[in-house]
């Protein structure tokens, strides 16, 4: 959608919608309707937004342990006296941190790769936070390294790069089990899935 | 009558990318039909009977169901999960390679039964044996023949004369193999050893098994991977960007592997 495109709109309007328009997921209609929506709110949440925005841009920085997204590095996390530094526990994305502390389980500390590598798209492990893990590695005294980047393609090749240059003997390497949802059917599972949760199978 | 609106049809997964909340835009390339981009609803979410199904390099049966924009897929059971490939990382590359490469030549609505079987049969001998290369380089060639970009082997492209026993050129541009006789103004011509040029005349004319019996020395083997994939991406218009991770897996020693990043 560009500013021609929106016959009567003012500039600003039309500045916004192509803004908006440039966010992932949102097309030119929805740009449209989000603008509109803006335009309606009261002005004090109007400028929240606008502030959140401005803000978000000028005070994250990545944590200078553990590269996630932080108002102050080193993050809370990694500046936690009660967390486990022995384990590190991998992940792509910002958002995955967040799953993992929901669970309330893990105790250690997190490094966050900030995407996998997918040589399709171009993505090569120089274009992630992986030279900062393993130099991580050698500093701290780490004893086992969890894995957790997705069970996809891409997510299980990054895990097999990690392992094959982590270039710490001794380091216990693991990831996160595979297997059935809760709430998943077998009858829909596919078979590698299927099979590796029989492998993974435990005790009752 | 009108056309129905569902249609099963078998396909090979070659890439997807998230769309909206939980759905997923997944590229595939299909015996039937050829490139096809369908999506899958709510394939994203754990508990999904999608989920698993639409891995990239997998051989699916699927059920599929025309949308207004873009088809929407109903049911996907895998045929063929390539699970022993997908546990070592150069394969998996490679396969990815093969997907890049697939996408790129694959058209949508353009049928073409030879490449989807092409495309499996590589997986299958990649998975196999996952340290040759030969069967990149028949697939590279054959991916040509099977898109009606066979290059020239046995007479010069020039002048028609039958090819001598000799060291030639080669250039994607004019079609294949040019005798020495023949210098026409090209940016893509290259020379061409006589080993090489047997090497590919064996792989035009034996099957993907025997082919990759074959043994070649790093020499030959780096000629013929520079010239079928400098081939293969002139064609495409584009460089192939999974070459580039591939070579440096390829190239890693095993003493770089285990202390890189230190």
């Amino acid at each position: 959608m560009t500013q021609e495109n929106i016959s009567g709109a003012s500039p600003s309007l039309s500045r916004l919608v192509q803004e908006l328009n440039r966010l992932p997921g949102i097309g030119p209609k929805s740009a449209q309707r989000l603008a509109y929506y803006i335009i309606r709110l009261p002005d004090e949440e109007a400028y929240a937004l606008a502030d959140a925005v401005t803000s978000v841009k000028q005070n994250i920085v990545f944590c200078e342990e553990c590269q996630n997204l932080t108002d102050a590095s080193p993050c809370q996390v990694c500046s936690d006296p009660r967390r486990d530094r022995t384990v590190i526990c991998v992940v792509e994305d910002p958002l995955d941190v967040l799953a993992m502390e929901r669970t309330r389980t893990f105790r250690g500390l997190y490094h966050v790769l900030h995407g996998v590598i997918s040589p399709i798209n171009g993505i090569g492990p120089d274009q992630l936070k992986l030279k900062e893990l393993f130099n991580r590695l050698t500093r701290e005294d780490v004893v086992e390294m969890v894995v957790a980047t997705n069970p996809t393609l891409e997510g299980e090749a990054t895990a097999m790069y990690i392992r094959r240059h982590q270039g710490r003997e001794g380091l216990k390497v693991t990831h996160l089990a595979r297997g059935l949802p809760v709430g998943g059917s077998l009858e829909y599972s596919d078979e590698t899935t299927l099979t590796r949760a029989y492998q993974g199978r435990q005790e009752i | 009558m009108a056309p129905p609106r569902t249609y099963r049809c078998e396909a090979i997964i070659l890439g997807s990318t998230p769309l909206g909340e939980a759905d997923l835009l997944v590229t595939m390339f299909t015996r039937e039909q050829g490139k096809v981009r369908a999506v899958g609803k709510g394939a994203r979410r754990s508990t999904s009977k999608l989920i698993g199904h639409l891995e990239p390099l997998t051989v699916v049966n699927m059920s599929m169901a025309h949308g207004r924009n873009m088809d929407i897929i109903s049911q996907a059971e895998v045929i063929d999960g390539f699970a022993t490939l997908k546990q070592d990382l150069t394969s998996i590359t490679k396969g990815q390679y093969l997907a890049e490469i697939v996408d790129g030549f694959g058209a949508e609505a353009s049928p073409n039964p030879s490449l989807f079987q092409l495309m499996v049969d590589t997986l299958r001998v990649v998975q196999a044996d996952p340290e040759s290369d030969m069967a990149l380089r028949y697939f590279e060639f054959h991916l040509l023949q099977v898109s009606g970009l066979m290059p020239e082997l046995y007479h010069c492209v020039e002048c028609r004369a039958e090819l001598e026993p000799d060291a030639h050129r080669f250039s994607p541009n004019v079609g294949g193999t040019l005798c020495l006789d023949c210098s026409p103004d090209d940016a893509h011509l290259r020379p061409l050893s006589l080993r090489a040029l047997k090497v590919l005349r064996l792989l035009d004319r034996s099957g993907i098994g025997e082919a990759c019996k074959l043994s070649i020395d790093d020499s030959l083997a780096d000629e013929l991977k520079s010239l079928l994939s400098t081939t293969v991406s002139y064609w495409l218009g584009k460089e192939i960007r999974s070459n580039s991770f591939l070579d440096s897996l390829n190239n890693e020693t095993s003493s770089e592997v285990y202390t890189k990043g230190l």
